[in-house]
């Protein structure tokens, strides 16, 4: 394999860098309070922060894994990309217009009060930082693969180099930073994803030609279970797996943290459904984009990337990716099938925004969870809870440490990450849905939604969630089998639902349950949460 | 009890509609073997226009009846 790098690419990701440093530089400079470092001063506008919750919600698991799934499960995947972004606006009027009219400054402040106890603090910092540790980990390796593979660089200083400029502007400038960062980082990835596929459809001739080239690489590529037993892969066997991949990760942007603070950062309500707007707009566009890279790789590798086309053409798409994976020894094989798709193309301009765009989605994720961590633990926990003098006083510096501590530790597991920590980033996702979801959508729209319900879903779903997806993974193989499969149905593969799938059911099931068994919340609390915040959202 | 407004039950319906519309076609005539089809249904309205259609819709008629309330309050007063 070549490991020359053409200028062109460098010299792209090296303005890329630079922009980066430049507007957390700047943004330092608009800095003027604990508020503007926590919510950015609540003075983000529509557009910017739609762009911000598009690249901060969308992390490299996006852009490396789902062209990825794609390629492995052919097309009934594009259903669950599709229902990703149809998950943004059910958001707008569900959750982010009530939170931004009851305007906290920490993701847990509304546990605490609408179910009147300090101490959920505690619980829900450790849920928020078991994900802050697991996702910035997933998202400083996607950073450097994308380094090692496009820069052919080593991979413990393309590392450094992504956590050291991700630790300045978030360091440094805090929610400011983080948002405007966030906001080009979100052009750089779209636009990366977007001329990456253009490219694709223009060289394939059209979207006539994707159908095509698809269906050459792989005959049963756009099957669905209707043609069972050609269905592409057994995940996409049946139509309950394909109903289950659509709903799998479709509520998640109304409920996790990091898309959730940034709707305490805009001006208003009406700020915070207009950016929805925009996010959905362009995160579209982007999901759009992957999907075709994702469902044409297989053809692009296979006929145009330089490793096959070495091998007189005679290799598949699986062995041209494992030789990549060999080469650079980090990662899963199918990882590298959108690079490698894009490097098929053979145009370095391409390639160097592709790389950007790597870059730029890792590191929005990245400072996402670095900042609803500091404010969880230097507010929340210091302040609120511990009552600890020194950091009321000095409420940005200690911010400060926390986020620099929790880069350096997830710096230090992705030096040499077990490959169960990457995998755990998947589960990471879900347990905030499972056990914190309920509690913020029920406790909104439901005057019954009790304190200890709150308590018990979160505690049982956190563990609940956490053994299931252990269970399906280490045990039945995969995570997407039922966790319970061998034990009712004596065959690990007889339903295949990801677990997110049921763990969301159960979660709210439990918090209802639990809410009419014990005493209802106090009539004050009702009005001020149920009734004034969801009146005309 | 509180409800979500109207509209929030109209871009719901629109999104799921939208896929069991899809999965039914798929699954009785086959309609992703149709070249590109797919790709309009799927990709481009199901993943790019649809969600930024019901997204307008939700701020754009909540920001209506917004001013449509603020001018009736104008008025009483």
């Amino acid at each position: 394999m070549a490991e020359s790098v053409d200028p062109v690419v460098i010299a792209i990701v090296l303005i890329y860098l630079i922009a980066v440093v430049v507007i957390g530089y700047y943004s330092r400079i608009r800095m003027k309070s604990a508020m503007d470092y926590y919510v950015a001063g609540r003075r983000i506008g529509s557009v910017v922060n739609g762009l911000a919750l598009e690249s901060t919600y969308l992390s490299p698991a996006s852009m490396l894994g789902l062209p990825a799934f794609v390629f492995l499960l052919g097309y009934p995947f594009w259903w669950a990309m599709m229902a990703i972004i149809c998950g943004m606006p059910i958001a707008a009027l569900l959750t982010a217009s009530a939170l931004r009219k009851y305007a906290p400054v920490s993701f847990a402040d509304y546990y605490a009060d609408r179910f009147g106890d300090e101490r959920l603090r505690w619980w829900i910092g450790i849920i928020v930082i078991v994900g802050t540790v697991l996702y910035i980990t997933l998202s400083l390796v996607g950073m450097a693969l994308f380094m090692v593979a496009i820069l052919k660089m080593p991979y413990i200083f393309a590392l450094i180099i992504g956590t050291v400029i991700t630790m300045f502007y978030v360091v440094y400038g805090g929610m400011i930073a983080t948002s405007w960062n966030a906001a080009m980082q979100a052009i750089v990835m779209s636009f990366a994803a977007i001329i990456a596929a253009a490219a694709i459809v223009w060289q394939l001739g059209g979207f006539e030609g994707v159908y095509y080239a698809a269906l050459q690489s792989y005959p049963k590529i756009w099957n669905t279970p209707a043609d069972f037993p050609d269905h592409p892969h057994l995940f996409t066997s049946t139509w309950i797996a394909v109903i289950c991949w659509f709903f799998v990760w479709h509520f998640g942007f109304a409920t996790m943290p990091y898309t959730v603070v940034r709707f305490f950062t805009v001006m208003d309500m009406k700020t915070a459904r207009r950016s929805i707007f925009w996010c959905s707009l362009v995160g579209g566009a982007f999901y759009v984009s992957l999907q075709i890279i994702g469902i044409t790789a297989k053809y692009m590798i296979e006929t145009s990337h330089p490793i096959a086309v070495a091998a007189g053409g005679n290799m598949t798409a699986t062995a041209v990716l494992a030789t990549i994976q060999k080469t650079y020894g980090i990662g899963t094989v199918t990882d590298y099938s959108m690079i490698a798709a894009v490097e098929a193309l053979g145009n370095p301009v391409i390639l160097g925004i592709l790389c950007a765009g790597g870059l730029a989605i890792a590191m929005s994720t990245a400072a996402g969870w670095a900042v609803v961590v500091n404010t969880i633990i230097a507010r929340d926990w210091f302040v609120k809870l511990l009552k600890w003098k020194k950091a009321e006083e000095n409420p940005v510096l200690f911010g400060r440490i926390v986020a620099f501590i929790f880069l350096l530790i997830s710096f230090f597991v992705a030096i040499q990450p077990p490959a169960l920590v990457l995998d755990l980033s998947g589960w990471a996702f879900i347990v905030i849905i499972c056990s914190l979801g309920p509690g913020l959508i029920l406790g909104l729209w439901w005057k019954r939604a009790t304190r200890a319900a709150m308590w018990v879903t979160a505690i049982v779903m956190f563990i609940l969630s956490m053994v299931a997806w252990l269970r399906a993974h280490l045990v039945l193989g995969h995570h997407a089998r039922f966790f319970l499969n061998d034990i009712i149905f004596g065959n690990p593969n007889a339903l295949i639902t990801p677990h997110q799938v049921w763990t969301i059911p159960v979660g709210f099931l439990l918090f209802v349950i639990v809410s009419l068994l014990t005493k209802p919340p106090e009539e004050e609390r009702v009005n001020k949460y149920c009734i004034e915040l969801t009146k005309e959202v | 009890m509180p409800w979500p407004p109207k509209v929030f039950w109209v871009g719901l319906l629109m999104i799921y509609g939208t896929a069991v519309l899809g999965w039914i076609l798929e699954s009785t005539v086959k309609i992703q073997k149709i070249p590109a089809a797919q790709i309009w249904y799927t990709a481009i309205w199901g993943t790019f226009l649809l969600p930024t259609l019901v997204s307008f819709i939700y701020f754009y008629f909540r920001e209506k009846a917004e001013a449509k309330k603020a001018v009736e309050k104008k008025e009483v007063s």
